[in-house]
This record gives C-alpha cells, sequence and structure tokens, in this order.
C-alpha cells in the first residue's frame, strides 16, 4: 500500500509545486517588508501567505477528489486498477495519503507562520505585544491553561470532518461511474447524493447529541463522524470491488 | 487456464459481449477476431479485471479473475494509458514496483531493440513509438498470461515483423497469449487458435493447423466468409 501512497503522491505533486513557489513568493514580501520596514510588502506577504495556508490546504484536500474522478473516468485507471491491489487498498491509500498532505501542508504553514511571528517579534517588539495584537486581531481571549485541550479538540474535529467529507465526496463520484454511468446529469445526481448523505449524518448526529453536555456532545459528534466515515468507506470499497468497470 | 463461463456484459441497452463460453490453455497462442464494436476489447478487460461481467464469469485457475490472476495476467490496451507525468523511465519503475514479475532488464533490452530511450515523456510520444512502449513493459513481465489489444495498431509496417518477434520471444512456451487485431493476414503466421467475434457474440473458435489440414482454408479465408470480403482487413 505504500507504493499506492506514493503514486498518489507523485500524481499531485503539481499544484503542491505550484503552491510553493506561491509561498515563496509571499514570503520573499514578508521579509521584505520586516527588514526594509516597508508597510505594503509587509502586508503583501501576509496576506499571501494566509491566503496560501487556506486556499493551498483547501484546494490539496479537493484535489484529491479529482483525482480520484480522473482514475474513475479516463483511461489512466488502467494503470491503477490492473495493479493487484484490493479496491479497499486503493481507497485507503488515496484516504491517506490525502490526510497526509493535508497535515504536512498544515504543519508547512504552521511552522512557516512560527518562524515568521519569530521574526516578527524580533523586529517589533516583545512576546506579550505581538500576544495581545494577536488577541486583539481575533478578537478573544486565549485561555492559555486549556489551550492543549482546545487544540485537540481542533484537531479531532478538523480531521474527522475532513476524513468524513472526503470518503462521501469519494462515494458520490463513485456513484456516478457506476451505478449512473453513462445517464444524463449524473455528475449533477451524484452532487445531490453528496449533500443528502452529508445532510442526514449531520441531523443523526445532532439528533444523539442533543441532550448532551458541550463537551460529551463535541466527542460524541467525533465518534459518530468517525463511525459514518468507516460506514461509507466499506460501502465505497464494496462497490468499487463488485459494479466498478473502468 | 482462463475459462470465460456464458460472460455477458450489457452498458445500458447495449451488448457488447453475448454469453461468450470459452476456454484458454497455457502454451497456446490464440487471435481474437472480428471487427470494430464485436466485444474483443470488452472481453479482453473483464478477462484483465478491469470491467466487471453484467452476469457469468471469468475464471483463471478456477477462481474468479481479481487481485490474484492480475498477478500473472499481463493486459496491454489498446488506447495509451500511462500518467502524463510519466517519462519511459518511469514507466518502468512502476511496473517494477507493482508486478513481481517484471524484468527491469528485459525492460531494457525490449526498449533498446524497439528504439526508446528512458528519458522520452510518455505524452510525447508519437503513436508508433507508444505502442512499442506498451509491448516493452508488457512483455516485461513475465506473465503467465499475455493479453495485448491491437498490438500493431499505428506499428508501421517495417517495424511489424519486429515487434511480432519480440512479442513471440518474451512469452514463453508455456504462456498463453493472446492477440486481438484487425491485421489478420499478420497474425495467420502465428497464431495455434483463431476466435471470431461479432456482435458480441462468440461465432467460432478454430485450431489454425486444423482449419489449414481439414478444410484447406486459412484463417483469412474463414474471416473473409464470416465477416465478408475482408472489409475489416487493413
Amino acid at each position: 500500500m505504500t507504493k499506492l501512497m506514493k503514486y498518489e503522491w507523485r500524481k499531485a505533486l503539481f499544484p503542491k509545486m505550484v503552491l510553493l513557489v506561491i509561498t515563496a513568493i509571499a514570503e520573499i514580501a514578508f521579509l521584505i517588508g520586516i527588514f526594509s520596514k516597508k508597510e505594503m510588502w509587509y502586508g503583501l506577504g501576509i496576506e499571501g501567505l494566509v491566503l496560501c495556508a487556506i486556499f493551498g490546504i483547501l484546494y490539496i484536500g479537493i484535489e484529491s477528489l479529482t483525482t480520484f474522478s480522473k482514475d474513475l473516468n479516463t483511461k489512466q485507471s488502467y494503470m491503477l486498477f490492473l495493479t493487484p491491489h484490493t479496491s479497499y487498498e486503493i481507497l485507503g491509500s488515496k484516504v491517506l495519503m490525502n490526510a497526509i498532505s493535508i497535515f504536512v501542508t498544515g504543519a508547512f504553514f504552521a511552522v512557516l507562520a512560527i518562524v515568521d511571528i519569530g521574526i516578527g517579534v524580533a523586529s517589533i517588539g516583545g512576546v506579550k505585544e505581538l500576544l495581545s495584537f494577536a488577541e486583539a486581531f481575533m478578537s478573544v481571549k486565549i485561555d492559555w491553561n486549556n489551550i492543549r485541550q482546545i487544540a485537540l479538540m481542533a484537531f479531532s474535529s478538523a480531521l474527522v470532518s475532513w476524513l468524513n467529507i472526503i470518503v462521501v465526496g469519494y462515494l458520490a463520484i463513485l456513484l456516478s461511474a457506476t451505478v449512473l454511468a453513462g445517464k444524463k446529469g449524473s455528475r449533477v445526481v451524484s452532487f445531490v447524493i453528496f449533500l443528502i448523505i452529508s445532510g442526514i449524518s449531520s441531523y443523526v448526529v445532532n439528533l444523539v447529541t442533543r441532550s448532551m453536555n458541550e463537551i460529551a456532545s463535541f466527542w460524541c459528534t467525533v465518534g459518530c463522524m468517525l463511525i459514518f466515515t468507516v460506514i461509507f468507506y466499506a460501502i465505497t470499497g464494496w462497490i468499487m470491488d463488485k459494479k466498478l468497470s473502468v | 487456464m482462463l475459462e470465460s463461463r456464458e460472460v455477458t456484459k450489457n452498458y445500458l441497452r447495449k451488448t457488447a459481449v453475448n454469453h461468450v463460453s470459452l476456454q484458454l490453455e497455457p502454451g497456446k497462442i490464440y487471435a481474437i477476431l472480428g471487427p470494430n464494436g464485436s466485444g474483443k476489447t470488452t472481453w479482453m478487460k473483464m478477462a484483465a479485471g478491469l470491467v466487471k461481467p453484467s452476469s457469468g464469469e471469468i475464471l483463471y485457475n478456477g477462481k474468479p479473475v481479481g487481485v490474484e490472476s492480475k498477478k500473472d495476467i499481463a493486459y496491454m490496451s489498446t488506447e495509451p494509458y500511462f500518467y502524463n507525468w510519466m517519462t519511459v523511465k518511469d514507466v518502468g519503475a512502476y511496473y517494477q514496483d507493482f508486478f513481481e514479475d517484471f524484468s527491469m532488464e528485459e525492460y531494457h533490452r525490449l526498449l533498446q531493440r524497439m528504439e526508446l530511450t528512458e528519458d522520452l515523456k510518455t505524452k510525447a510520444l508519437s503513436t508508433g513509438m507508444m505502442a512499442k512502449l506498451k509491448i516493452a513493459v508488457t512483455m516485461a513481465r513475465k506473465a503467465k498470461v499475455y493479453l495485448l489489444d491491437e498490438p500493431l495498431n499505428g506499428i508501421d509496417l517495417m517495424a511489424r515483423d519486429e515487434i511480432m518477434r519480440s512479442i513471440l520471444e518474451s512469452a514463453g512456451s508455456d504462456v498463453t497469449l493472446m492477440l486481438s487485431s484487425h491485421l489478420v493476414d499478420e497474425l495467420e503466421k502465428i497464431v495455434s487458435t483463431a476466435i471470431f467475434m461479432k456482435h458480441g457474440n462468440l461465432v467460432t473458435v478454430c485450431d489454425a493447423e486444423e482449419l489449414r489440414m481439414q478444410q484447406g482454408k486459412s484463417i483469412v479465408d474463414l474471416y473473409r466468409e464470416i465477416y465478408g470480403h475482408g472489409g475489416e482487413q487493413s
């Protein structure tokens, strides 16, 4: 499966390189602004970096869905489906590689942000001033005692929600290429299916968690989403195995 | 052994393959013949595990084709299917990563014979060069069954004999080799059994030698009888 993952990474290398180049340009602008004390460059750099981080992570996530669609609907599908691997392995490699790509991209931007904040602190003033500025900017009071729990909750929530979206997206694309193959408007129908599945999942989760307190409700939601993700993964793998013709 | 049992494939209202039953044995070279739309490619894709039959089944050594059969069956599609970012070298590396029976040494030998270099980008290859690359990478596998769909497509007259020689040399004597082609006379010289298909149906399976000895006919003669006056040949 590591070999499948290697090629999943390679397939989506080009957009990652483009993102890296744009980020490098924004970073250079930021550094020019910092060292030359020119606000315009500084502002442009920060804006560019923030946009790269947000849209970069979003695009890398969505890119996985477009690659999957290409793998099902073009002749390049033979490359993947001629290999002696089960549908579950093929699907698993895609999900894992997507999660790793997003994690690596997120970590990259986090490290870059830390470095840039460090440079900013050294250039602008002390840490306290910078944190006060950040708190004022985000209009929140950061509770430093609960930061670990907040970080864990944010990470779990983001991971499970994203995995769920990706797997439901795979299922919808697969339905378009199998059950709905060749039928008029199959892509639109599969998108509607995506919305319906996502809607039903959220409805069920709300139903289960509505009488719980905030923390219990949060973890229960994460658990439910994880269970749904596993179920949708199994269904997608089964359809690929039994129904998919490329 | 590869066995097709009452295999049917329907696409919406069209039947591409209709209740086809046949057996392919080791040590034989099969030609699957028929005009466009006769079901040759669909049958091969089902045997390769790429297309799922609507009914019936294809068995390899008694088990339905799937992950295990893909380790032994080498399929070459008539369409180009390599990733756009690949070079000729990447194609070899990909096959080496996924197929235990792939020989990089044999791949290099075949590339040299086909006059292809490893630095070439696959998306920049001409039709003929692409056909040669597909053959090189497929035949560099020491597979037990080879299914080659239109291997001579896009290859000029002068290179065809060389390509056929490469295919026959690479495939050992104990393997099953199936070729589809419109160029029936090119296959006549090498095949042991011809499978004729028409409109998704299996018309007949005949032993080339028996056909020659008992009926005094060649495969080309039979092809003309079945499909008309050689209208599908080029």
